[in-house]
């Protein structure tokens, strides 16, 4: 560029700028895009069914997910939903053990700006970098399912990423291991003799708000409709 | 079907995004609305006496910009990791591309505004005027012969391209602060990209309340000579004219947005009742609409109250309170509608965040009018009457 203010050359200093943005925007979608191929193709691919026929309630994950993972009081990685449905004598008691999706295509990694949410290219599991995550709380609100916080003690974002310390080492997630009723069912769905795999090929298969097509890894069997899709108009019918 | 339903246990997951950030979207809406109405007036007028009102629109959303990114610092956990931003880059989020624009916001602007100021400065430092140590110390010492008209006609070429850089950036920072919130994937209230032309429409009335209101500061602080100040007094009158059909673009924008989300399944009427009758109701109803709206409407629609200073400085603020509630219910509201139970998500008090905010608030609206003092807006006398 020539001196700056007086002699320049409109045209020159913009292709000049047009050239390096254009080395730069083609340099960072090539190592993006790397990155995306990589990340697409995990070799394995940990996910969860959770059949709620199974689940009894006793809030046992969430009390092992957080002596498990140190999650601090007010905040919760892995929660029961629990509703009583109908009215006295048909009464029935739902339940929906909740965790993060580990969705394959996650709003979270994408929203992410500093790259602290990454996901592991070998497994497709969804992780927090507690170095790099300033704390900017996009992520909390870019998750269509809530199933993410800031942790109070580190004061970045936090969520569920299956256990990773566990499953690295054969284990499993403390949430599947503290199952008493087994409704927790995990494993590699890209194998297609896994537990997991077999139990998704038996029965059919629920979301949590699939039409968003984030590809959800967590999977729910004998889920009832109203507690996995909710009928918001009931908050419009009263008060708040 | 939920009626017979009663919830035994869930969890409440809150609001992320309080009063802080929406002040941030604000500001920046009405910093860049500010400087591309003043951009495209001055364009339209091409009068030299016009040059004290672009002064205004370049420089001040120039404080704004510079100032309000610490807002989004004090909401962050860790600060001190903010600079990791700019080379984490993330194609895919909206905020990554904020990190590079605001600064080239900010550099446009004050480098246009440094063009603006340039020719008064050097006539005040070769008359020793008040304040001329500052001005060389900005001029870095380049002082050139002639009358401020000759050195503004030697520097067009340079003014213009960071003027013209700075309408770039400019746009490209309201669709920052549009798709900052629309890129939401599932959040009904915002996920759209009506929240973009929301946010246009908002920077367009709030930017001109905005050079209403710091416009008329001007000329009762530093007012201008007589025939400068019937001409300024003009352009701002025209400026309430601008802000009124601003509003009513306002109003069809959104008027047209709350029919969209009565067509957008269960998620978009929930959406339209936070607005109309939920917990955002007041806020809707009362300082978007009545203060934000309907106020400067009126008072804007008519040629003698456009030309009355105070209902000109009423309207100009009332807009921007106005435009305000309209960022916040949006950001705050989308927030509101719960994702994973039946009860709405609640925010909790921020009274050091809020409290920080208005502060800086303050101390915006002291630099600007301090600025009005030290920095040579008006043509100079002596060199009004060479000319």
């Amino acid at each position: 560029m020539k001196k700056f203010g007086k002699d320049m050359d409109r045209r020159e200093f913009l292709r000049g700028l047009g050239t390096t943005a254009a080395a730069l925007g083609t340099g960072a979608v090539i190592l993006q895009t790397g990155s995306i191929a990589q990340a697409a193709t995990p070799i394995k691919k940990y996910g969860m069914v959770i059949d709620t026929n199974r689940c009894t309630g006793c809030h046992g994950c969430s009390i092992a997910c957080k002596s498990e993972n140190n999650v601090p009081e007010g905040v919760y990685r892995s929660w029961v939903k629990q509703i009583i449905k109908g009215e006295y004598p048909n009464v029935r008691s739902c339940l929906l053990p909740r965790l993060c999706n580990n969705c394959e295509d996650a709003p979270c990694l994408n929203y992410c700006p500093t790259g602290a949410t990454y996901r592991t290219p070998e497994d497709g599991v969804v992780h927090v970098d507690r170095e790099k995550c300033v704390g900017c709380h996009t992520c909390v609100l870019a998750c269509p399912y809530n199933s993410r916080f800031v942790n109070p003690l580190t004061g970045t974002a936090d969520k569920c990423d299956f256990c990773y310390h566990r499953i690295t080492k054969g284990l499993l997630p403390a949430c599947v291991d503290a199952c008493t009723g087994r409704a927790r069912i995990f494993g590699d769905m890209n194998d297609p003799q896994s537990e997991i795999s077999l139990y998704m090929a038996k029965y059919p298969i629920q979301g949590i708000r699939t039409y968003l097509d984030t590809k959800p890894k967590v999977h729910y069997v004998y889920a009832d409709e109203a507690i996995l899709d909710l009928d918001y108009s009931f908050l419009s019918r009263r008060k708040s | 079907m939920n009626s017979s339903i009663q919830w035994i246990s869930w969890v409440k997951h809150g609001v992320v995004f309080g009063y802080l950030i929406a002040m941030y979207l604000f500001l920046i809406s009405t910093a860049v609305g500010a400087h591309l109405v003043t951009y495209f007036t001055g364009r339209y007028y091409q009068d030299e006496d016009f040059l004290p009102l672009e002064k205004v629109g370049t420089f001040l959303p120039w404080l704004i910009l510079l100032l309000m990114p610490s807002l989004l610092l004090v909401d962050m956990t860790h600060p001190e990791r903010f600079y990791t931003m700019f080379y984490h880059w993330n194609w895919t989020a909206p905020v990554a591309y904020g990190v590079y624009i605001i600064p080239l916001c900010i550099l446009t602007y004050a480098l246009h505004s440094f063009y603006l100021f340039r020719p008064e400065m050097m006539l005040a430092v070769r008359e020793d005027r008040a304040g001329s140590g500052l001005y060389r110390f900005l001029l870095w010492g380049g002082i050139e012969e002639g009358s401020a008209t000759e050195i503004r006609q030697r520097q067009q070429k340079s003014q213009n391209l960071w003027a013209n850089l700075t309408l770039v950036f400019s746009f490209l920072a309201l669709l920052y602060v549009g798709l900052r919130l629309s890129s939401f994937k599932g959040r009904v209230m915002v996920h759209s990209m009506a929240t973009v032309f929301i946010f246009l429409s908002l920077a367009a009335s709030s930017g001109t309340g905005f050079m209403i209101l710091l416009g008329r500061l001007k000329t009762a602080i530093a007012p201008p000579p007589g025939p400068a100040l019937a001409k300024q007094n003009r352009f701002l009158a025209d400026f309430g004219g601008i802000l009124k059909y601003a509003l009513v673009a306002q109003f069809a924008i959104w008027f047209v947005y709350l029919i969209q989300l009565g067509f957008t399944g269960s998620g978009g009427n929930l959406a339209a009742y936070i607005f109309l009758g939920g917990p955002r109701a007041v806020q809707f109803w009362f300082f978007q609409l009545v203060i934000g709206l309907i106020l400067p409407l009126a008072l804007m629609c008519f040629q003698s109250l456009r030309e009355n200073p105070l209902a000109s400085l009423v309207a100009g603020a009332a807009t921007m309170i106005g435009a305000f509630f309209a960022v916040a219910n949006l950001s705050i509201g989308s927030q509101l509608i719960p994702l994973t139970h039946l009860q709405w998500e609640q925010m909790a008090p921020e009274p050091f965040k809020t409290a920080f905010g208005l502060v800086i608030m303050a101390i915006l609206l002291a630099l600007f009018l301090v600025s009005y003092k030290i920095l040579p807006y008006e043509k100079p006398v002596a060199q009004k009457s060479e000319a």
